[in-house]
């Protein structure tokens, strides 16, 4: 698959890792260019500056293409601005999207695209592990 | 009526202002960094708070359930995608208009409901074209929500429209022309109004037929 992924902090450059070695075409979007430090020096991907809202930068990246566009930058409304042009504009047909806070997460699912929120899983998973070291 | 306006820049400031002096609307400006907000508080007082106006929690704190509109006027276009998009469908304000920083992201935000869009570049080359005498088409407004706009249509010298009546000429479906301004004022065409050149037509059209349009309306030269 072609995949676009915006955002090469922890979970961006570790997930791109994982595409890579199973085969997919990646490219992997930063605003900056030490983020791309956090890959391997073999990374077999393709690195491009620049903003993941930016028409020029998404082109670049080949999102006309691109079969898949993950949005893992730090702000949720950029992630959403830069998810719903890919979705909308370019028809980019499986788009996912990072959204911090739950409510805003629950809204953008509503609104048509596939979200998941660190949040409410972070809480879910300390909650769950505060009992099950519990007793 | 009751509007939120998002961002406190120059341009939110400004809007306060005007509205400040309408008696009968209640406002509240939503200013993201703390410094400016206090600043901002300092002139208008307790219309001015600090917070996240693309945050469901904060605006449901500032009443957004009640609100009327929200005008998101940040200078970045992700803030005010997302807070006219909380408004209409997490608090189903009847109206929501956001400005557009980056002309490319006008489109995105129509497709996505956003009622109305301002954008300073559109606005200003909209002007510019204005005051080009081979100007062809000049969008006036969007009317919200049904993919039609107003234009002012000029028909130019060598067009195919020209010395021909409306009902002899195939505009796009849904292409209605409204009203004919020639050197003797404006009139309400029919079937028999013969366009000529020089003409101002103001017409609602699908933007989908804007090439089309303005292919008929231009020049041999323009109209590839």
């Amino acid at each position: 698959m072609r995949v676009v992924i915006m955002g090469c902090g922890r979970v961006g450059g570790g997930l791109a890792t994982q595409l890579v070695a199973e085969g997919h075409d990646v490219t992997v979007i930063d605003n900056d260019a030490f983020a791309f430090e956090r890959l391997p020096s073999e990374f077999g991907g393709r690195r491009l500056v620049g903003s993941g809202t930016d028409d020029r930068t998404l082109l670049e990246a080949g999102i006309s293409e691109a079969d898949c566009f993950i949005a893992l930058a730090t702000g949720d409304n950029r992630n959403y601005l830069a998810s719903q042009k890919a979705k909308v504009i370019y028809g980019v047909r499986t788009v996912v999207t990072r959204v911090k806070d739950p409510l805003r997460s629950e809204l953008f699912g509503r609104l048509g695209l596939r979200t998941f929120s660190p949040t409410k899983i972070g809480v879910e998973l300390a909650h769950q592990a505060l009992f099950e070291a519990g007793a | 009526m009751y509007i939120i306006i998002v961002g406190g820049g120059n341009v939110g400031y400004g809007l306060a202002l005007e509205l400040q002096r309408m008696p009968d609307h209640e406002v509240t400006i939503v200013e993201l960094d703390g410094g400016r907000a206090n600043q901002l508080r300092e002139e208008l007082g307790e219309m001015v708070v600090h917070g996240d106006g693309s945050e469901v929690a904060f605006l449901e704190r500032v009443g957004a359930a009640r609100a009327d509109l929200l005008i998101a006027c940040t200078a970045d276009d992700g803030a005010n995608l997302v807070a006219a998009q909380v408004a209409k469908h997490w608090f189903h304000m009847a109206r929501t208009i956001a400005r557009v920083n980056d002309p490319r992201n006008e489109t995105l935000f129509l497709r996505l409901g956003v009622d109305s869009i301002v954008s300073a570049a559109g606005a200003v080359l909209a002007q510019i074209e204005a005051t080009l005498p081979e100007h062809t088409m000049i969008p006036l407004m969007v009317l919200e929500g049904s993919g039609l706009h107003l234009v002012d249509l000029h028909v130019q010298a060598g067009s195919s429209v020209a010395g021909r009546a409306l009902r002899d000429l195939e505009f796009p479906p849904q292409v209605l022309i409204s009203a004919i301004v020639g050197p003797e004022g404006a009139r309400v065409p029919d079937g028999s109004t013969v366009l000529r050149v020089g003409d101002e037509v103001i017409a609602i059209i699908p933007s989908a037929a804007d090439a089309a349009v303005r292919a008929m309306i231009a020049g041999p030269t323009e109209g590839q």
